[in-house]
């Protein structure tokens, strides 16, 4: 068994953030009905649209991906893309197994 | 079995109970941290139970008075909702409270509380300590909250039977009306059973069809058409929670495909939701073969997401001629068109300049042109389009506002006579009388009726009515520079229903503060009204038109901002709204002008 060194594990984290950072944002390209690249990471969702049909929406995507329980204001408690993106990688298990196939339909 | 010998719901419901007392009645899907589990209610528990909470109804005194229900489960609020049946009293759905801490102010129980003026409001154990709590903090009601599905309340044996007759009132329906200025519709028993009657007979429902749900009990199409349909049937209905259904719409199409579901619908958005987020490994599990009418209805109706729907889940049996767009609003009960159950809807082509002149003709291969959706033929109710200003009656094929009479109309609004006078007692032509305004706009085009638009000021997204003055309340409440500006919030059409806010700001010049102050409205008005709020514009003071009696002038600020005239010293617009409004930017370059980031300016 390896013990990670300081800088394994920060290249892993990064490659999960990455993960995490694809998925969530082609979920919500899809619910806010704007390319992927025109989300900020740094702008809060509300200013984009994000309401709590579309709050919910990305809650039942996470516990159907990730089985992760989320609560429904984890929107608004995390309220930008940067934000909900160190969250979940603190939180997921792992990295997302496919982010083409997480994109799902539209 | 013939249903037109009951006078009353009530009496219908005591003749279903004791005939069919061993089958369900109704299913109700709990979440839990396992998936749906299936709680189910026969129609002899609902009349036992329906007994015992009457009994402890009337040792309240309710007769003729209004109750609240406030549940989670559909089970326990089809027993409270019997249970004001016999006991004679106004059943009146509300939304649980919600969280404590939430605005008052913005709060629509609470409003609905003050307006009736309920002694009584009945919950269950689960959601007894939020009930009690809002209870506890409104000082000025000193309502009472009953536990409903404790055993201890109540002795069945105890019920006396209460004579109902056909025009007392049956429940209160709150779904119009902003939460500033509430408006609960009366439904009669009379009313009731003459849409149920219509809806049977649109429908070509039996007691063999099952139904299959996800709105909530105190929506109008959730309660009239899902839940006391099937009870008018001898029938039977599936719940899945609201909540369940917009985290993950698969579990309703679930539902339907494991319990046979044949009629189940909602609101346009729910079947767009469907399409976005079902997978096709999902669609390809499911038998929706059955499913034999999806209504829509309760906002309008898209040819985009009928066809979208249809194609999506034609792998998984379903057929397009199951779409069903419907026209009805809780002023009349609930359905006051549909189309014929098994033949496709009616859609057509018309001309977009000449419905902007309120003519309908037909597109032409040069004409810009709109798709209508029809929402079918009127059933037992004389529909009229007319002139809102001189009250006359239009022609075929001229748009006009919809007006309504027959025996599903409602008699008004809970306390409301002036409102009730102007709403439910217009006069065509200064001859007949009874019409009820729906505020909505339409036109009748080869016996078909067409939803053209609205006259009313509601805002109508994601299946729910938002009033506009709720949202420019609620906005000015978040910074001291908007407390004395004026808001005009209205929508536009930029292939859906987008809200528009703008609002005058005072004091405040630097962009990033009022970024910072339009962000807040966006979380505020996203998370306490449910809706997207992607459109704010934040205006100089004095650029909200108002009339000279200072009402705020929404129609003309709409129309300004569509003609390009509104500019905010700062605002933020979706693509969509963008490229409808700010489209002559691109024309004259305008839009090299615009700043990179979060504003909308790219389209894609």
């Amino acid at each position: 068994m390896t013990i990670p060194t300081g800088r394994h594990a920060l290249a892993a984290d990064t490659a999960k953030a990455d993960g995490v950072y694809e998925w969530l944002s082609a979920r919500l390209s899809l619910y806010l009905r704007r390319a992927p690249e025109s989300i900020d990471p740094a702008v809060p969702l509300a200013e984009y649209g994000m309401d709590s049909v579309a709050a919910l929406s990305l809650c039942g995507d996470l516990e159907e991906e990730f089985g992760l329980e989320v609560e429904p204001t984890l929107l608004w408690d995390f309220p930008t893309v940067s934000a909900l993106v160190r969250h979940l990688t603190a939180v997921l298990p792992d990295v997302p197994a496919d982010p083409a196939a997480a994109r799902g339909q539209s | 079995m013939s249903e037109s010998r009951f006078a009353t719901f009530t009496e219908l419901l005591r003749a279903r109970t004791a005939e069919l007392a061993d089958e369900d009645v109704h299913v109700f899907l709990r979440d839990t941290a396992d998936g749906p589990v299936a709680e189910h209610l026969t129609y002899g528990e609902l009349d036992r139970e329906a007994r015992r909470i009457a009994a402890c109804l009337q040792s309240y005194g309710v007769a003729e008075q209004p109750v609240l229900l406030a549940y989670s489960s559909t089970v326990e609020f089809l027993k409270g909702f019997a249970g004001c049946l016999y006991a004679g009293a106004v059943a009146v759905p509300v939304p649980l409270p919600g969280e404590a801490g939430r605005d008052k102010r913005l709060n629509r129980t609470t409003a609905v509380l003050k307006d009736t003026g309920a002694a009584v409001v009945l919950t269950e154990t689960d959601a007894a300590p939020e009930v009690a709590l809002w209870l506890a903090r409104n000082t000025r009601s000193t309502a009472e909250c009953l536990v409903t599905d404790v055993s201890e309340i109540g002795d069945p044996e105890a019920w006396r039977p209460v004579a109902a007759r056909g025009d007392d009132l049956v429940f209160l329906q709150y779904t119009s009306g902003s939460v500033s200025e509430p408006r609960g519709v009366t439904v009669s028993h009379r009313n009731l059973l003459a849409n149920q009657a219509s809806l049977k007979k649109l429908l070509h429902t039996t007691r063999e069809d099952v139904f299959g749900s996800w709105l909530p009990y105190f929506h109008d199409m959730g309660l009239v058409a899902h839940l006391l349909h099937p009870v008018y049937l001898g029938s039977h209905s599936v719940q899945v929670t609201p909540l369940s259904f917009v985290k993950r719409p698969l579990r309703w199409l679930q539902a339907i495909d494991e319990y046979g579901v044949t009629v189940g619908g909602g609101p346009n958005f729910c079947y767009d939701l469907c399409v976005h987020r079902v997978k096709d490994e999902q669609i390809a599990a499911l038998d929706l073969s059955r499913w034999r009418l999806a209504l829509n209805g309760a906002e309008p109706v898209r040819a985009e997401s009928l066809d979208a729907f249809a194609e999506r889940f034609a792998p998984a049996g379903f057929r397009p001629e199951a779409l069903r767009p419907c026209y009805g609003l809780a002023e009349a009960t609930l359905v006051v068109s549909g189309g014929e159950p098994g033949t496709p809807y009616v859609r057509k082509e018309f001309d977009q300049a000449e419905l902007e002149r309120d003519r309908a003709e037909a597109a032409g291969t040069e004409t810009r042109r709109r798709t209508l959706v029809g929402c079918g033929v009127p059933v037992d109710t004389d529909v009229r389009i007319v002139d809102p200003l001189t009250h006359h009656e239009l022609p075929p094929g001229a748009v006009g506002e919809i007006w309504v009479r027959g025996y599903s109309v409602a008699r008004g609004y809970w306390r409301r006579p002036t409102e009730t006078v102007r709403t439910f007692l217009a006069a065509v032509n200064d001859e007949e009388s009874n019409f009820l305004r729906t505020g909505d706009l339409g036109m009748m085009v080869d016996g078909e009726l067409f939803v053209t638009g609205r006259l009313k000021e509601v805002i109508i997204i994601n299946g729910r009515n938002v009033y506009p003055q709720d949202v420019e309340w609620a906005a000015r409440t978040v910074s001291p520079a908007l407390t004395f500006g004026a808001g005009a919030a209205f929508s536009v059409d930029a292939g859906r229903e987008h809200l528009v806010l703008v609002q005058e700001v005072r004091g405040v010049a630097d962009s990033t503060e009022l970024r910072t102050v339009a962000q807040k409205i966006q979380a505020l008005i996203g998370q306490e009204f449910e809706i997207p709020a992607g459109n704010i514009l934040l205006v100089r003071p004095g650029a909200v038109r108002r009339t000279s009696s200072g009402k705020v002038q929404r129609t003309l600020m709409r129309k300004l901002f569509l003609d390009g005239v509104v500019r905010g010293e700062y605002e933020v617009l979706t693509p969509d709204v963008w490229a409808l409004a700010r489209a002559e930017d691109v024309l004259f370059g305008g839009d090299l002008l615009r700043p990179e980031g979060a504003d909308g300016g790219r389209r894609w």
